[in-house]
């Protein structure tokens, strides 16, 4: 067993060393962005500046459960500030092979509205990153190609297996090879023309896990930008399940929520 | 004029004095470590877009409000932590300028709400309560609604009253449950012609200041208390439930006394079902509610509404770029027509045994999602009749919004539900800081 073990470790660095396939970085750095430990939580602050340089703010709480790492999961997402949008609840199941669920619980009218997954490439919330930045595009989605390895990162190029779905014809991404975090995508059109940008600001370790604290999106065109903080992160919390369900859409779980 | 200008003064110093005393980080605590306390101050005007003969001929709307919120975690014990007692609270502080400048506070939720089982929830007191998957169309959510809040521009908020009552609700795995006990009725906002010119059923025209008639509520008696359970689970990804509701109609639907003007709520008892999931690119669902008038079985008592069936159909779909739409259809069945039909003297008013209702919902987002331009519709080919909610939110800062819209009403006949109220239509302006 404790052979297997070290035969395993050889042969993943033995890989790394002979550059792994580009599937695999992928899939990896999609793992590290998305699925560290078994679950998560995080408090979010959200700076929107627009071109005219005027900000709005959005605070909310993530808990995240996963099911299976690289596979499915749930998100809750709860909203703090402002005031028109306080105790208002996102919540994803996210499938793999098939669209995810999502629903979104409006306070003021204790109405739970089930939301369609078709439009994961729109705004959350109103700022540049989307739905799918929030939770995860899946990796299976495009096909990936290793354009580069030079200077400590892998540089991926992935392009959209159904470009029908998405607004982008590829996209590029910097992969940090020690921690295999993406720290950087770029969003090209279909001329051709950077219109996009996310950038990790900050990484930092926490129990062990490579966590981004403070990124930023840019979208080029709009010439706004969006700063994301996060706080208070801490893995492996031993949120349970049930929490992701109409039960505790109604009635927020205080427990795994600050107060 | 003059009160035009009024209002809108009364609307500018209630948004400086807003702008002054709260902080702009949104929401304040009492003491150090008490409660949040959230809300918003509003100021609505809403104009008629012709003269009516309701107690302001030309107004329907201008008041100003001040909401308060607030969740309170009692902890003195261990039992209320064990039990994760929460207290809700908001209210309404409501100056109307329609009633002269009355003031009125209208308490929304006060109700405590325990776990006392792993598998069970209690929520006590005032709240609101609503079910079922349409959208502004309720079938098998027979809880109080305030529809005189919907026609003249008040927010979606207002359009469901609160109850005084108890919610039970059961997780389990095959099935949820969620029990409503409502010990006092509590009836929708009916139309009484101060505010809303309507059909009046015994004048046999749309009538407002010269409405008299007497709305007799049910008494205040345990056989008056209302129970609606709704059961729930998934089934895939597919959401079903399953209703029951027991209690009255919620508008007074039945002749008391025809000579004295007298109406009243009859006894109504519901049965329903829903499902709502994933369909092509959207989401689609389908809820039937049966309606039982226990009092006209028959259905051959013309001053009681007979039993019906209610079918529903929509489908709701993300375009992408911040565009929404929104269909449904509402099919609803008169039963024992025929028996309805001859019971009828002459005068009344003859419904379809069949009403179609369609409605149509377009949302487009501007600017980073701080403009929402949206658009309602409800459309009936039988009844001839149409009403039309265009809307515009524009967030200026995360506090301070403007909400400009229309309700805009026709029908080729005084007595249907929409045409009825065809010379209320009206434009409103709200503006709101919210805290």
């Amino acid at each position: 067993m404790i052979g297997m073990l070290i035969v395993g470790y050889a042969q993943g660095i033995a890989g790394a060393r002979a550059e792994m396939g580009a599937d695999e970085i992928a899939r990896k750095a999609y793992n590290t962005a998305y699925y560290e430990g078994d679950d998560g939580r995080a408090t979010v602050e959200m700076t929107l500046t627009d071109r005219q340089e005027r900000t709005r703010k959005r605070k909310f709480q993530i808990l995240r459960y996963d099911i299976k790492d690289g596979g499915r999961q749930k998100y809750y997402v709860y909203f703090r500030e402002p005031a028109d949008v306080r105790e208002m609840v996102y919540m994803v199941w996210k499938h793999v092979g098939s669209d995810d669920d999502r629903w979104l619980y409006l306070p003021a009218l204790d109405l739970v509205r089930r939301i369609a997954a078709s439009d994961k490439r729109s705004s959350f919330v109103g700022s540049d990153f989307t739905y799918e930045d929030i939770s995860g595009r899946s990796v299976d989605l495009d096909s990936h190609e290793l354009v580069s390895s030079e200077g400590g990162k892998y540089l991926l190029k992935n392009t959209p297996k159904d470009p029908d779905l998405v607004e982008f014809s590829y996209y590029l991404v910097s992969i940090d090879k020690e921690t295999m975090m993406p720290v950087k995508a770029e969003y090209f059109d279909a001329q051709g023309e950077k219109y996009r940008e996310i950038n990790a600001l900050e990484v930092k370790e926490i129990q062990g896990h490579p966590t981004i604290i403070r990124q930023r999106a840019d979208d080029l065109a709009a010439g706004s930008h969006t700063i994301v903080e996060f706080s208070d992160i801490e893995y492996d919390v031993g949120i349970s399940e049930d929490i992701f369900t109409e039960r505790y859409l109604r009635r927020a779980p205080r427990r795994w929520l600050d107060y | 004029m003059a009160r035009l200008l009024k209002g809108v003064f009364a609307c500018a110093a209630g948004l400086c004095l807003a702008g002054r005393s709260v902080p702009a980080e949104a929401a304040f605590r009492l003491g150090k470590d008490g409660p949040r306390i959230g809300g918003f101050v509003e100021a609505g005007y809403g104009g008629k877009l012709g003269d009516d003969t309701t107690k302001h001929e030309d107004l329907s709307m201008l008041e100003q409000r001040l909401q308060l919120e607030t969740t309170w975690y009692p902890e003195f014990a261990e039992v209320w932590k064990d039990w994760m007692a929460a207290v809700n609270f908001r209210g309404d502080f409501l100056l109307d300028e329609y009633y002269g400048g009355r003031a009125e506070f209208e308490l929304r939720e006060l109700n405590l709400i325990l776990s006392p089982l792993s598998w069970m929830d209690l929520r006590m007191g005032r709240q609101v309560f609503t079910w079922g998957t349409g959208d502004y169309l309720f079938l098998n959510d027979l809880f109080p609604k305030d529809y005189i809040s919907f026609y003249i521009g008040r927010d979606d908020e207002y359009l469901k009253k609160p109850s005084d009552g108890v919610r039970v609700s059961f997780y389990t795995d095959p099935v949820n449950l969620d029990l409503a006990l409502i010990p006092v009725c509590e009836p929708n906002d009916f139309f009484t012609g101060q505010r809303l010119s309507f059909y009046d059923v015994f004048q046999q025209r749309i009538a407002a200041r010269s409405v008299n008639r007497t709305v007799v509520e049910p008494a205040r008696q345990p056989e008056h208390s209302e129970v609606a359970m709704r059961a729930y689970r998934n089934f895939g990804r597919y959401e079903f439930a399953w209703y029951a509701f027991r209690g009255h109609y919620k508008m007074p639907r039945g002749i008391l006394n025809q000579m004295q003007r007298r109406l009243y709520f009859p006894r109504l008892d519901a049965y329903g079902m829903s499902v709502r999931g994933p369909f092509y690119e959207g989401i689609a669902n389908a809820e039937f509610a049966y309606y039982h008038s226990r009092e006209d079985s028959a259905g051959d008592n013309r001053l009681i509404p007979n039993s019906m069936c209610k079918y529903l159909v929509g489908y709701d779909q993300d375009l992408g770029n911040d565009l929404r739409i929104g269909v449904q259809y509402l099919l609803e069945q008169r039963l024992e027509y025929d028996s309805y039909r001859r019971a009828l003297l002459p005068g009344d008013v003859a419904r379809d045994e069949f009403r179609h209702l369609l409605t149509l919902r377009i949302n487009q987002q501007y600017w980073n999602q701080t403009v929402d331009a949206g658009l309602f519709l409800f459309f009936s080919p039988s009844d001839r009749d149409a009403y039309l909610r265009p809307k515009v939110d524009y967030d200026v800062t995360d506090q301070l919004s403007f909400t400009f819209g229309a309700n805009l009403i026709w029908g080729e006949d005084d007595s249907t539900e929409f045409g009825q109220l065809e010379r209320n239509k009206n434009v409103y302006l709200r503006v709101r800081y919210a805290f």
